[in-house]
């Protein structure tokens, strides 16, 4: 999976769950546009996670790399 | 949690309730450290628990795995569960302790001092098992925000009714797994032993939720309840899908986890597991009006 495969396939969740929505900016906040919440929040990381098939541990996450979508590519997708 | 004019019934019940669960927690005191036996380890093709709990169970999944394969998933789903019960204690200890001894906290301090206790002690003993026989406990999301801002009233009503929703969900699986003839003494064990005690915690539970929705009800508006109601319900749905965990289906060796977790979610299997769970639950939670 490429770098942009990666962060479609996070985009494409996002938006499934809202299908009011047609796009979402890169950098839209997606906390406070309740795109994602609390709620929906592990999900999102799973999705992550199964793109880059590497775990995320929930005690150390940074909720700043999660903020918007190229906070997550920068975070999860980026290679060094 | 303060006494208002024409809730004296509801007060005295509580007080009644409290003497009672006490009483008996004092009765039902035991040393865990001493009573349970921990094998060095377990058989790893057993029944780790009951099928008919497995999120798997009757599904199109399971009918492409073998018995072997679904009993292997039957361990890794086990510590997935004792895993979320170590998680899920640890946030009420937090919760429970941030307001023992606390104003408006006077009546039920008592009783928080056995639930702090007897939590503690199921911490544990989950901990254990996970460790010794799975050598790892499943991370979970922290409780964090899990509802927007809410005032102090509203706040502490969802903290208890969040607790309430875990320990029915957990207590479903305990009295179920501590009857199965199926399953290996230890895990018959630890599961008898958390449905006792979580049976008294749930008894006050939903005492104290009551008299928390009372005090909520009184000053809040149609908009208000409808937002508790509608929070209320998807905390169920996302305590309930937690079991799903994606990393224990991997852990298991299946295919493309994310995929069966969201096939799984998708089943009607789910939905009639997720209204078993929870059929005393939300009957609960609609007779007091919380659900509407």
């Amino acid at each position: 999976m490429t770098v942009n495969d990666g962060i479609d396939v996070v985009r494409n969740w996002i938006l499934s769950r809202h299908p009011e929505r047609a796009r979402i900016g890169p950098d839209e906040d997606l906390v406070r546009t309740r795109l994602v919440d609390s709620l929906s929040f592990v999900e999102l990381v799973y999705v992550i996670e199964n793109a880059t098939g590497a775990e995320i541990d929930f005690d150390t996450i940074d909720l700043k790399d999660f903020q918007s979508l190229s906070a997550i590519q920068r975070a999860f997708f980026t290679t060094a | 949690m303060r006494g208002h004019p024409g809730v004296n019934d509801s007060r005295d019940r509580f007080q009644h309730v409290l003497d009672r669960l006490s009483t008996k927690a004092v009765d039902d005191y035991y040393n865990p450290y001493r009573l349970l036996e921990w094998p060095d380890s377990l058989p790893d093709d057993m029944w780790w628990m009951s099928p008919e709990l497995t999120t798997t169970h009757g599904t199109a999944v399971a009918a492409g795995l073998s018995e072997a394969q679904l009993r292997a998933l039957s361990k890794y789903e086990s510590l997935n569960f004792y895993s979320l019960n170590v998680h899920g204690i640890r946030d009420l200890l937090i919760e429970v302790t941030r307001r023992i001894h606390t104003s408006g906290y006077e009546e039920p301090s008592r009783f928080f001092h056995h639930f702090i206790g007897e939590e503690n002690e199921h911490m544990w003993f989950f901990a254990e098992f996970c460790l010794r026989y799975g050598g790892r406990i499943y991370r979970q999301q922290p409780a964090g925000e899990r509802a927007a801002p809410q005032r102090k009233e509203t706040e502490s009503l969802l903290v208890f009714v969040r607790i309430l929703v875990f320990e029915e969900l957990v207590d479903h699986f305990n009295s179920l797994m501590a009857r199965d003839t199926r399953l290996h003494d230890t895990v018959r064990a630890i599961n008898r032993i958390h449905h006792q005690d979580e049976s008294r915690h749930i008894a006050f539970g939903r005492e104290l939720v009551g008299l928390l929705f009372e005090d909520v009800r009184r000053t809040a508006d149609e908009g208000e309840l409808d937002a508790v109601a509608a929070y209320v319900r998807r905390y169920m749905t996302y305590s309930f899908e937690s079991l799903y965990n994606p990393r224990v289906y991997r852990d298991a060796g299946l295919d493309d986890p994310l995929g069966v977790r969201r096939k799984l979610l998708d089943s009607p299997e789910r939905a009639e597991l997720e209204r078993s769970v929870f059929h005393r639950t939300r009957t609960y939670l609609e007779r007091t009006g919380l659900l509407r």
